[in-house]
């Protein structure tokens, strides 16, 4: 025990000694509810190169259980104690929305993989050292808005999360409903680990409308799909991109055959045509990804372009003369970050600025429908 | 609403009811004879399901190193306390810890060789029981006479534990089991699958049967007496932590049953454990941790309870669960003459 | 070591953190102080008078709410916003504790679970209270325009915060309302008995912890400057319930130890288990348990107590001894004192006393006697509260006490002992004697707990010294009540009596358990008692204990009065001597 303790002070004090090196925090939901979306997150971190821009880069990740205050602590032990230069995650949004205040008192870029659009909402000044590279809820619930309106729905019924995902889907789907012309009612939660959702299903079969949308996060999602499928639902079932993994596949089963969600293009690159410059992008990491830890998730993709805009940012920061470990360093690289343009990722075309901290557009958001239990390109 | 609605969500209140009943005679069981309000009782059902769904899919089950990690602490546990008596250590160790080290060996083998349906759900069922001795002799068993707050504590403390394996073994997604039955009946307008009957005559079949064993059976009252003398129940041959032991396997065995009966009706995930555990804890102290009818029927209050309020305020489904328990609990507290310890 | 030096080395080592230590030290200490807060709570509320609640965090929640919607969506000053929340804490825990606290047994933990559930949900479906997402934007305290932003700032008025709180509860737990809330474990009958309502002293423990709870909840807001309903949740209410026992939830010190001890438990595994394992994250919460686990197994009071052990406590110097209390008028000599009219009650169709009649004068020494089952202790049970009688009449110093309550007949001057010993076992001697001096003392818990009682507090400390050194056991006055042994915990039952200045003492079986020469020594002192003019009903079980002690006997058999008069004359009794021998 004494022995691995030293080794580890000492390989501590190594690394300190060592030369000019990038430092990434990373603080994730690797437990608690948001554990689902955290782990793959985690996974990805793993397989991201110890290099960018040429220096060496160290990874430390911090498990934030889900929990606010704990998300709180761990940014500030990044930022006093390990001195990095830029934050990754969280990977809620409530917790992201918490790390708003002190990385910006820190001074500390941070690229978040939370859903919502209020994370990097620029009417917020101190959203400036704040980037998120996960698609807005807005962008995904217009998606659905359009699709649903192009196949003639006027009413559509809602069972979400009574979380903060649920939450942040609500508000969006309501704005994008009603530009749609779309009527959404009845609104309906549930909890991720309820056993039965009979209730909420029976209410909005009664209502009947043409589509429902169930927004939820990998399997529990399946919860009231199954449920409306078993009761004879005869409109259209949309989900959302959190359930953009093969363990929802396996769960909802033939249940899901025929159901629509938007989803960054990653979900399924082989549909994308060669033209598409996220094909090459995205097969490259899943390849990787499934070759260590099993079939992809989206969420593992958003970690992913974390690292992918990095590595475009970290040259240009360096331009700048700044040393990493400096306080210079991590206004040059929440510049660059900023300047961050076409920059290709997994989940679409990044291209940021002053008062868009996230950059993603249309190109990052694909209609898939779930056919003979795999993700297809969906057609109207 | 119609009648078919209200029928149909009394049916869903029912079953669910009946997973927090099974669930509520299991802890009832436990404190009765030890004290411990066995707050991980939920995640034996959740191992269940995640056991046999990763044998369904042809996957090594993490059960198998759960198992060992159990069995190596136990093991350990024995080794430490009996350290000058190696006879008494190897019988401490043959109760303990053997079983969960060779239902590890018995997951691996029956997924190692492809055995069929019927011996996946025998290695499932061995391997949960045999974690109910093990986390009693790892957990409880040194502090068995510590006040009921400390056995609490420890018990959070072991569930905290538990999901954290869990979680690291089966991951953070859900699964379902495919059902024994694809019967159903239909009443009228209503349909009831043959996997919904099954928990029903289980769950109503178990509350008869404990409330009979510790009623009637001299052996049941034993048990029973263990809880309140430790010494006394020593001297009329039961063996406090043969005592603590059994009803632990007892508990984890209602679990496994109660794992294999909502597979597959209900998702289940690692964590499942926690919310369901909670309100099969309701229906237990509504019970008084006495009673086993009425803790059943406290169990299927809640479920009804639920259901319900999701068909009208699915939102607000938890505040209105537990916002009527209040009265429940201050109807059954005045019912109840609280005995001044002496 | 003096405990005085120790907490001069922990206020000294608070004081000097932010210069010393590394800042997310600061931030690690800022939440130490705020869990701290809750956990000194639920050490007054679970460890000291044992009411188990899984809710703080549902009034953490309220104070950070409260100021979160007040300052960012109204403006308030958070000066003003801490005064509202501390009011709605204060009424909500008002009625949750008139409601819970009536409930006894397992159902109290449940209940605090449900409104604590109740809570959580509700905080996250309030659309006005940003629901699930949270509110952002709250801002900063202000000390006279400076407003406190940075972490070591906000440290200092934290810890300042705490440290006051701590020094109020510590004040607390020793004082009059402070011994009556220590007592309370011990079931209601013995606090009645010495005019304490229990009800009311649980309510009013219950508030303050949840006002302990809401300020820190009030401190939280300001400090995230964030509020969200996940750190209010159930889980975090079994994290406060896990500090305070882990600390030691009968110390107040427990709760700062406990609060560091899991704050800094799980920062070092999150430091050390990667370097460990090579893998981040998961593993934390697996070995945190299996760590509290170990520790529970080894400190199962928690760490505090274990700790004490090994610090020897200091001798400390007996009080001195002084009558400084008001006395009551006491009734002359062959004046009634107490007088059983056809008192009646019954069990359903069972009728344990049977119309039973007699009285006790003043300075006389009287004897109830009867073999088990006759009837004495339903009798005892009549006069001093503990049941209503169903007929009949009982008087006392010429009032009615068939419907009063226990703590209104002590309040006109019974004094009592208890067949079961019920003292306090881990309080000293002299603070159990001085529980009986309870209504004769004025100071209440806000008082007590500002320590505006000394004057109060010295008079009730030199009574209970007066008492034992009546009863002889001054010497034993600081050794922890549990620790003596049956015959003069007895006794210090018999003191306790005392030192509420009864008319009358009500005596228990108090031979019963005593060894030979217990039985003399307790026999003299009542005696001795006797001398002194006091009044004396002894219910007993023993008749060769009786004899010689008495004046006059009343012997009760199956519920009925069998024969009354001088002892030698009872003792002769044919009837008497059928009903105890047998022929």
């Amino acid at each position: 025990m004494v022995r691995i303790l030293s080794a580890a002070v000492a390989a501590t004090l190594v690394a300190t000694a060592a030369h000019a090196q990038i430092k990434v925090g990373v603080t994730l939901s690797l437990t608690g509810p948001a554990a689902s979306l955290g782990i793959p997150e985690k996974n990805t971190i793993d397989l991201m190169p110890k290099k960018i821009g040429g220096l060496d880069v160290t990874y430390i990740v911090l498990d934030d259980a889900s929990d606010t205050t704990k998300a709180v602590t761990n940014t500030k032990k990044l930022i006093t104690e390990d001195k990095v230069d830029v934050i990754i995650g969280s990977t809620t949004t409530p917790n992201a929305m918490a790390m708003i205040d002190v990385v910006a008192e820190g001074e500390t870029p941070n690229i978040s993989l939370g859903g919502s659009a209020r994370i990097v909402d620029p009417a917020n000044p101190k959203t400036k050292w704040v980037f998120k590279v996960s698609q807005h809820d807005s962008l995904m619930a217009d998606a659905i808005a359009v699709h649903a309106k192009a196949a003639g729905i006027k009413t559509m019924g809602f069972i979400g999360y009574n979380d903060a995902y649920g939450e942040g889907w609500l508000v969006e789907m309501k704005r994008s409903a009603e530009t749609a012309g779309i009527k959404l009612d009845p609104i309906e939660r549930f909890n991720r680990t309820d056993a039965s959702t009979t209730g909420q299903t029976l209410k909005l079969m009664a209502a009947n409308p043409q589509a429902v949308l169930i927004v939820g996060s990998g399997t529990p999602a399946a919860t009231p799909h199954k449920e409306l499928m078993g009761r004879g639902y005869k409109g259209r079932i949309y989900q959302t991109h959190g359930v953009g993994n093969s363990d929802f596949l396996r769960v909802v089963g033939k249940d899901g055959n025929g159901s629509f969600l938007p989803a960054g293009p990653m979900l399924s690159y082989e549909s994308l045509p060669d033209s598409n410059p996220i094909k090459k992008v995205a097969k490259e990491y899943i390849t990787a990804y499934e070759a260590k830890f099993g079939p992809r998730t989206t969420f593992g993709g958003h970690a992913w372009d974390s690292y992918i805009v990095l590595d475009k940012a970290v040259p240009v920061a360096l331009k700048s003369g700044a040393k990493p470990g400096t306080k210079e360093f991590r206004a040059a690289l929440r510049n660059a970050l900023e300047g961050t343009k076409e920059v290709v990722g997994v989940h679409g075309v990044f291209n940021m600025s002053p008062t868009d901290h996230n950059g993603l557009d249309n190109r990052g958001r694909t209609m898939f429908m779930i056919k003979d239990g795999k993700w297809t390109l969906a057609t109207k | 609403m119609d009648v078919s609605i209200a029928a149909l969500l009394t049916q869903d209140g029912l079953t669910n009811g009946a997973i927090y009943c099974l669930i509520a005679l299991a802890l009832v069981l436990v404190f009765a004879v030890t004290r411990v309000i066995f707050v991980p009782q939920g995640e034996f059902v959740a191992f269940t399901v995640l056991t046999l769904a990763a044998f369904e899919q042809k996957q090594l089950p993490g059960t198998v190193w759960l198992s060992l990690a159990l069995g190596v602490a136990a093991a350990s546990a024995d080794i430490v306390a009996h350290r000058r008596e190696p006879g008494r250590m190897l019988r401490a160790i043959a109760g303990s810890a053997v079983p969960c080290l060779l239902s590890a060996l018995l997951v691996w083998g029956v997924f190692a060789t492809g055995a069929g349906w019927a011996f996946q759900v025998i290695a499932t069922v061995v391997a949960v029981m045999a974690m109910g001795p093990a986390v009693y002799r790892v957990a409880f068993q040194p502090i068995a006479t510590a006040p009921v707050l400390t056995l609490l504590i420890v018990s959070v403390a072991v569930h905290f534990v538990l999901t954290g394996l869990g979680l690291l073994f089966f991951g953070a997604e859900g699964a379902r089991i495919s059902p024994f039955t694809t019967v159903s009946f239909t009443f009228g307008s209503i349909n009831v699958s043959g996997q919904s009957l099954l928990v029903y005559a289980f769950t109503a079949g178990l509350v008869i049967a404990m409330a009979v064993f510790f009623k009637v059976t001299l052996f049941g009252k034993a048990l029973r007496a263990t809880a309140a003398n430790r010494t006394g129940a020593r001297l009329v041959g039961v063996s406090p932590n043969f005592a603590g032991r059994l009803c632990f396997t007892l508990a984890a065995a209602i679990g496994a049953a109660s794992g294999l009966l909502i597979g597959p009706i209900t998702t289940v995930y690692y964590d499942s454990g926690f919310l369901v555990g909670l309100k099969g804890f309701v229906g237990a102290i509504v019970g008084g941790l006495a009673s086993y009818p009425i803790a059943a029927a406290g169990a299927i209050f809640v479920g009804l309870v639920e259901a319900f309020s999701s068909f009208w305020a699915s939102a607000y489904k938890e505040v209105i669960v537990f916002t009527l328990i209040l009265p429940v609990l201050l109807w059954r507290s005045f019912n109840t003459t609280h005995h001044e310890e002496e | 070591m003096k405990p005085r030096v120790l907490v001069a080395i922990v206020v000294a080592l608070v004081a000097a953190a932010p210069l010393v230590a590394p800042p997310f030290y600061v931030t690690l200490l800022n939440y130490i102080g705020l869990y701290s807060l809750v956990a000194l709570g639920l050490v007054l509320l679970t460890g000291v008078a044992g009411q188990t609640s899984f809710g703080q965090a549902a009034f953490v929640g309220l104070g950070a709410y409260t100021t979160a919607v007040l300052t960012t969506q109204y403006g308030m000053s958070p000066w003003v916003t801490l005064v509202i929340a501390l009011a709605i804490t204060l009424v909500i825990g008002y009625i949750l504790g008139i409601i819970t606290l009536s409930m006894g047994g397992h159902y109290l933990p449940l209940a605090t679970i449900a409104w604590g559930m109740s809570l959580y949900f509700l905080m996250g479906t309030i659309e006005s209270f940003g629901g699930f997402t949270g509110i952002t934007g709250v801002p900063p305290v202000s000390f006279f325009g400076m407003a406190l932003t940075q972490e070591s700032h906000f440290y200092y008025f934290i810890w300042l915060v705490t440290l006051l709180a701590l020094w109020c509860v510590a004040n607390l737990l020793d004082s009059r309302p402070g011994r009556a809330i220590r007592a309370l474990k011990q079931g209601t009958t013995m606090v009645e008995a010495f005019g304490v309502h229990p009800g009311r002293m649980k309510t009013a423990v219950f508030i303050l912890a949840a006002l302990l709870a809401c300020l820190s909840g009030w401190l939280y807001a300001h400090l995230q400057r964030f509020v969200n309903p996940t750190p209010f949740g159930i889980n975090q209410g079994i994290e406060y319930l896990f500090m305070a026992v882990v600390g030691g939830a009968v110390s107040v010190w427990g709760a700062v130890l406990g609060a560091t001890l899991v704050t800094l438990l799980k920062t070092w595994l999150q430091d050390l288990l990667p370097k460990l394992l090579g893998e981040a994250g998961q593993f934390e919460i697996i070995v945190f348990g299996v760590l509290l686990v170990i520790l529970l197994q080894h400190a199962r009071e928690g760490l505090m107590p274990f700790l004490q052990r090994f610090v020897p406590s200091p001798k400390r110097a007996l009080p001195e001894a002084g009558d400084r209390l008001q006395h009551r008028s006491m009734p002359a000599a062959g004046e009634p004192v107490l007088e059983v009219n056809k008192a009646r009650k019954t069990f359903g169709g069972l009728v344990a006393v049977n119309d039973v009649s007699f009285d006790v004068k003043a300075r006389e020494v009287v004897g109830l006697i009867g073999p088990n089952g006759a009837g004495k202790s339903t009798c005892f049970n009549l006069i001093s509260g503990a049941l209503d009688a169903t007929a009949g009449s009982i008087r006392f110093m010429g009032q009615e006490l068939t419907k009063a309550s226990a703590s209104a007949i002590s309040r006109m001057g019974l004094g009592r002992t208890f067949q079961h010993v019920k003292l306090v076992a881990t309080m000293t001697v002299v603070e159990n004697v001085a529980l009986g001096a309870y209504l004769r003392g004025t100071k209440g818990i806000v008082a007590s707990a500002l320590k505006l009682n000394r004057a109060d507090e010295a008079a009730a400390l030199a009574e209970a010294m007066r008492q034992l050194q009546r009863v002889g056991l001054a010497e034993h006055a600081h050794d922890p009540a549990g620790s003596l042994p049956l015959g003069k915990q007895r006794v210090v039952e018999i003191a306790r009596a005392l030192a509420a200045d009864p008319i009358l003492l009500l005596l228990d079986e108090p031979a019963a358990g005593l060894r030979y020469a217990e039985k003399q020594q307790l026999a003299q002192l009542i005696k001795t008692l006797k001398g002194e003019g006091m009044t004396v009903l002894l219910v007993e079980h023993d008749m060769d204990f009786v004899m010689g002690l008495v004046d006059r006997l009343v012997v009760l058999n199956f519920g009925q009065k069998l024969a009354q008069g001088l002892p030698e004359a009872v003792q002769a009794d044919p009837a008497v001597r059928e009903a105890y021998l047998g022929v």
